[in-house]
């Protein structure tokens, strides 16, 4: 059987690592010499992830699906209880000397579990019900993690809602009704949800100069960042911006910045370039799979990893509020790297399997 | 192909979705070429004049009172020079220019570059105390100098100086390697180095807070990032008495010794003397070095403070407790008499008396008041030096009196263990005759002498010596027999009262206490005392308690080679009792009284004019 795996595709994951790691180590004496040996063995323990996952049968996860999601419900409501808190956020678990977040597999979980659900459902478009089902589906971890409470996080879930609308297929005047009703909704957490300092964070999306050295500091130094890298760069590890600890959580949020400064407009085409090849492959596999369920699993793996790279970036480039969604692959975090890889793995699964005849 | 599913709509879809991502990212890509391509030089002339700064704000410290609201300690406003050394390029040019307006000269200046590690962004303290021209200066070269910054900083200041230097400490700058465990810790900060100063330093420290500054490529302030306010720390009351400690210290002069006041009934230190002393503000700084050199070189050791870093044979003051311990042993009865002929013969060894004729027959209460030698030769004997040992630790010798953790001295009881194990020399019985006056391997802080004597004026209670005053605990227990105690604090009354005591030309002060002539030096025969050599002469010790009932005050004096106790040591504590009697009659009869109640108690003047003409 030829094309087990899919080159190309290993071949984005492993230059966004390979990018990220050059990041890490370039700042490390602003966020500690030994987080890009940390994130080297969690890129290796995760390209393994990969290619285990990928050599499991399609409908051996279409029936753990369940297993899994209620496995992942119980993670997250054991975080609740047991978990460690970091920085106000508690949503890790302690094993050993690792710390886990649970949150971040769990997404998985979900996806397999609103996969199995809509490639066995009949009929061209999604009844009431079932949307009530979809949004059950989702809500039931989105909740869970907002009572931790992590915004970045219970933010990636929100895609795989709307892809599972849109992939369902809903008429043009039900979209109308939930584009209202979000709206509405949005208007409501703005008013009674939001805290100020997040308000202040929306508000400076708008007016970038109102606060710059308040609540629009972060947003200010991240573009003063990109933009001082120009075309070529400023070299790795010179960027004053980084180096000088202007920028604020550079092995996170604002990876990409620091990226940017460094290697200028040709290292961030160079990166964009990679995220473009890693989401076409990924399509590639949706479009070519012979199944609902193989299509369906790419495509929600899809739409969560185009979104997390969109908010990421509008972040850094001032044009969405800071959120503390990371950008997939390359920044800094364990449990977010294989997770990706995992997912990563699934959709390979999905390739490997789609001449097979079940 | 019927095998296929039909995924017609679904892939339309999955289509439409992955497009409109790549849409996303064209638009996200044309972002990033108008902030990088179009825009990169604007970006870049921002990067280069972004500076963040980080200014420590230090929390102030609390001030330090004496008993009576006297300021001991304060922060004066004192104008600082920050350098930031991240920013500094032209480092000959700063130094030259710093050098010129007289902040500081280039090798400190190259040191204190030099000692900060990299990569902190905690700015050097480079000048303090700057004057009003020197501020001027650095402001006007502003642009010139940007990683230069005065800010407005405290100075400790001692308004008593010398006085209060050993009692109240100094402080110096936090050291290296407690930075280094601690992060939070701001390398510049100045902490207590002695005293109560370093005693109470996480009670009077305040605590730090900072603030994050954007500055311009010239310096300037732009905008306040973040602030953290600072706490002051909390003021502290203590017991001191800097009426007395000044008579004290007057009375000393500049004669090497130590003065030591304790409230017998709590345990409250009065005054805590050492001689010579030093001037606090020698540390005041981050900077100079020079000066302390000196002080730490001076072959008098003003550092030192003696009233708990030295120890010294206790000489005489020690007797009282023998006696003590002799009467709880049964060893001794107050009514018998011992015959001192000037000298005994122990173990083939000829232990004389001070008195070269003797003292003739000699109860307690005369050996005490007359400060009979022999008969302690002889009760020494009977005690034993284990016995000895043991009765001079139960009366707190040999150990720590709690008044300051760190510094004070333990002393020494030596015994045949100790001798054997420390000193690695079999015990001479002959040592324990010379222990027994107070002589030998037996050594004790001034401290330790006044707290013991506190013992005997306040009826038998142990205290621990506090300056700092103390959460009220239970009076503790008489550790003595009251009548035993009766005996001996008699004989120390007849010592200033006595026809024949030795400080008895100090009967006009209501006081009661012991004399202490400790020998440095063996002397030889046919020597006198005041032929030796300055550094071989005797300690002169004087330990005294008033008024005779229901005594205050314990002071306990000594004068470093200064000879007889009685001569020179008994002044000083008379000195500092007289003051201490006279001020307590001040503030009781006069100060405190209300003027109205002087005119209710003064009667009429009509009346009391007639009164003396009839």
């Amino acid at each position: 059987m030829e094309n087990r795996i899919d080159a190309w595709l290993i071949l984005a994951v492993v230059s966004i690592l390979g990018g990220s790691l050059t990041t890490l180590h370039s700042v490390s004496r602003v966020v500690g010499s030994n987080l890009w040996l940390r994130q080297l063995l969690w890129g290796i323990v995760g390209l393994l992830v990969l290619w285990l996952l990928s050599r499991v049968r399609l409908d051996v996860y279409e029936r753990l699906a369940p297993l899994l999601y209620g496995a992942g419900l119980v993670a997250l409501l054991a975080v609740l209880v047991l978990g460690v808190a970091r920085g106000g956020n508690r949503a890790w678990i302690a094993i050993g000397p690792l710390t886990i977040q649970p949150s971040e597999f769990a997404r998985l979980a979900t996806i397999l579990m609103a996969a199995a659900w809509l490639a066995n459902r009949e009929g061209q478009n999604l009844r009431i019900h079932e949307v009530l089902i979809a949004v059950a589906l989702v809500g039931a971890p989105v909740i869970l993690i907002a009572l931790e409470p992590d915004l970045g996080v219970g933010l990636t879930y929100l895609p795989i809602l709307v892809a599972m609308l849109w992939l369902g297929g809903l008429p043009r005047s039900v979209w109308l009704i939930l584009i209202v009703l979000a709206l509405i909704s949005a208007n409501a957490t703005w008013r009674y949800v939001l805290k100020p300092y997040q308000k202040e964070r929306v508000l400076t999306v708008f007016q970038p100069e109102h606060d710059p050295y308040g609540a629009g500091y972060q947003v200010r130094q991240s573009k003063i960042a990109v933009g001082s890298g120009g075309v070529g760069g400023q070299g790795l590890g010179q960027g004053s911006q980084s180096q000088l600890r202007f920028l604020p959580a550079q092995h996170t949020d604002f990876a990409f910045a620091v990226w940017a400064e460094a290697t200028g407009f040709l290292g961030t085409t160079l990166l964009l370039l990679a995220y473009a090849l890693l989401v076409g492959r990924v399509s590639n596999v949706a479009l070519t799979a012979e199944s609902r369920h193989g299509l369906v699993l790419a495509g929600l793996i899809g739409a969560w990893m185009i979104f997390q790279i969109i908010v990421n970036l509008g972040m850094v480039l001032g044009w969405l509020p800071t959120t503390g969604v990371t950008l997939p692959l390359f920044s800094y975090g364990g449990s977010s790297l294989i997770s990706t890889c995992a997912a990563l793995g699934v959709v390979q699964a999905v390739w490997r399997h789609r001449l097979v005849n079940l | 192909m019927e095998l296929r599913e039909d995924t017609g709509p679904l892939r339309r879809r999955t289509i439409a979705l992955f497009l409109s991502g790549f849409a996303i990212f064209g638009l996200l890509h044309l972002r990033l070429a108008d902030l990088q391509l179009v825009h990169g030089v604007e970006w870049r002339n921002l990067a280069e004049n972004n500076r963040l700064r980080r200014l420590p704000l230090l929390g102030s410290r609390g001030w330090i009172y004496d008993r009576r609201g006297r300021v001991l300690a304060e922060n004066k406003p004192s104008w600082d020079l920050l350098l930031f050394p991240n920013e500094t390029e032209k480092v000959d040019e700063t130094s030259v220019f710093l050098a010129t307006i007289g902040v500081t000269d280039v090798s400190t200046f190259r040191e204190r570059l030099a000692e900060r590690r990299i990569g902190r962004m905690a700015p050097l303290v480079i000048g303090e105390n700057l004057s009003w021209n020197q501020v001027a200066a650095v402001r006007s070269r502003q642009s010139d100098y940007p990683e230069l910054t005065v800010v407005s900083g405290f100075r400790r200041h001692y308004p008593f100086g010398e006085l209060t230097s050993h009692a109240i400490g100094y402080l110096r700058p936090v050291s290296k390697t407690s930075v280094e465990a601690d992060p939070s810790i701001e390398p510049d900060t100045m902490v207590g180095a002695t005293g109560v100063e370093a005693a109470e330093d996480a009670f009077v420290a305040g605590t730090d807070g900072e603030r994050w500054v954007m500055v311009s490529a010239a310096g300037r302030q732009l905008g306040l990032v973040n602030e953290v306010d600072p706490k002051p720390g909390r003021d502290l009351g203590v017991s001191l008495d800097i009426d007395l400690q000044r008579v004290a210290a007057e009375a000393l002069g500049d004669r090497s010794g130590s003065v030591v006041a304790i409230d017998p009934r709590n345990g409250a230190v009065r005054v805590l003397h050492s001689s010579p002393t030093f001037d606090p503000t020698v540390f005041g700084g981050r900077l100079s070095r020079s000066d302390w050199k000196a002080l730490q070189d001076d072959p008098l050791h003003p550092l030192q403070n003696r009233s708990l870093q030295g120890v010294y044979p206790p000489g005489s003051t020690i007797k009282p407790f023998l006696a003590l311990a002799g009467l709880a042993e049964g060893l001794i009865d107050p009514r018998t008499t011992v015959f001192c002929n000037g000298y005994v013969v122990l173990y083939g060894h000829r232990f004389r008396c001070w008195r070269r004729g003797g003292h003739g027959f000699v109860d307690l209460e005369a050996s005490l008041a007359e400060s009979c030698d022999v008969y302690y030769y002889l009760l020494g004997q009977r005690l034993g030096i284990d016995g000895i040992a043991r009765w001079l630790r139960f009366f707190g010798f040999g150990e720590r009196t709690g008044l300051d953790p760190v510094f004070e001295a333990r002393g020494l009881i030596g015994t045949p263990e100790w001798s054997r194990e420390i000193r690695g020399t079999p015990w001479y019985p002959g040592e324990t005759v010379s222990v027994s006056i107070g002589q030998g391997p037996l050594l004790a802080t001034v401290l330790q002498i006044a707290r013991g004597y506190s013992l005997l004026a306040n009826g038998g209670r142990p205290i621990t010596p506090h300056l700092v005053p103390q959460a009220i605990g239970e009076m503790t227990e008489a550790i003595v027999d009251g009548g035993h105690l009766e005996e001996v604090t008699a004989a120390l009354e007849a010592v200033v009262h006595g026809p024949k005591g030795t400080a008895r030309r100090f009967t006009a002060i209501p006081m009661a206490g012991k004399t202490g002539t400790a020998q440095v030096a063996r002397l030889q025969d046919g020597v006198d005392a005041e032929d030796l050599a300055p550094h071989l002469r005797h300690h002169a010790w004087f330990v005294g308690w008033a008024p005779l009932d229901e005594p205050r005050l314990v002071v306990a004096a000594i004068v470093e080679h200064g000879g007889d106790g009685g001569s020179v040591a008994a002044p000083v504590v008379a000195e500092v009792v007289k003051a201490a009697l006279g001020l307590e009659l001040n503030t009781e009869g006069g100060a405190q009284v209300s003027p109205a109640e002087e005119l209710i108690r003064q009667p009429p003047a009509n009346d009391q004019n007639e009164g003396i003409a009839r």
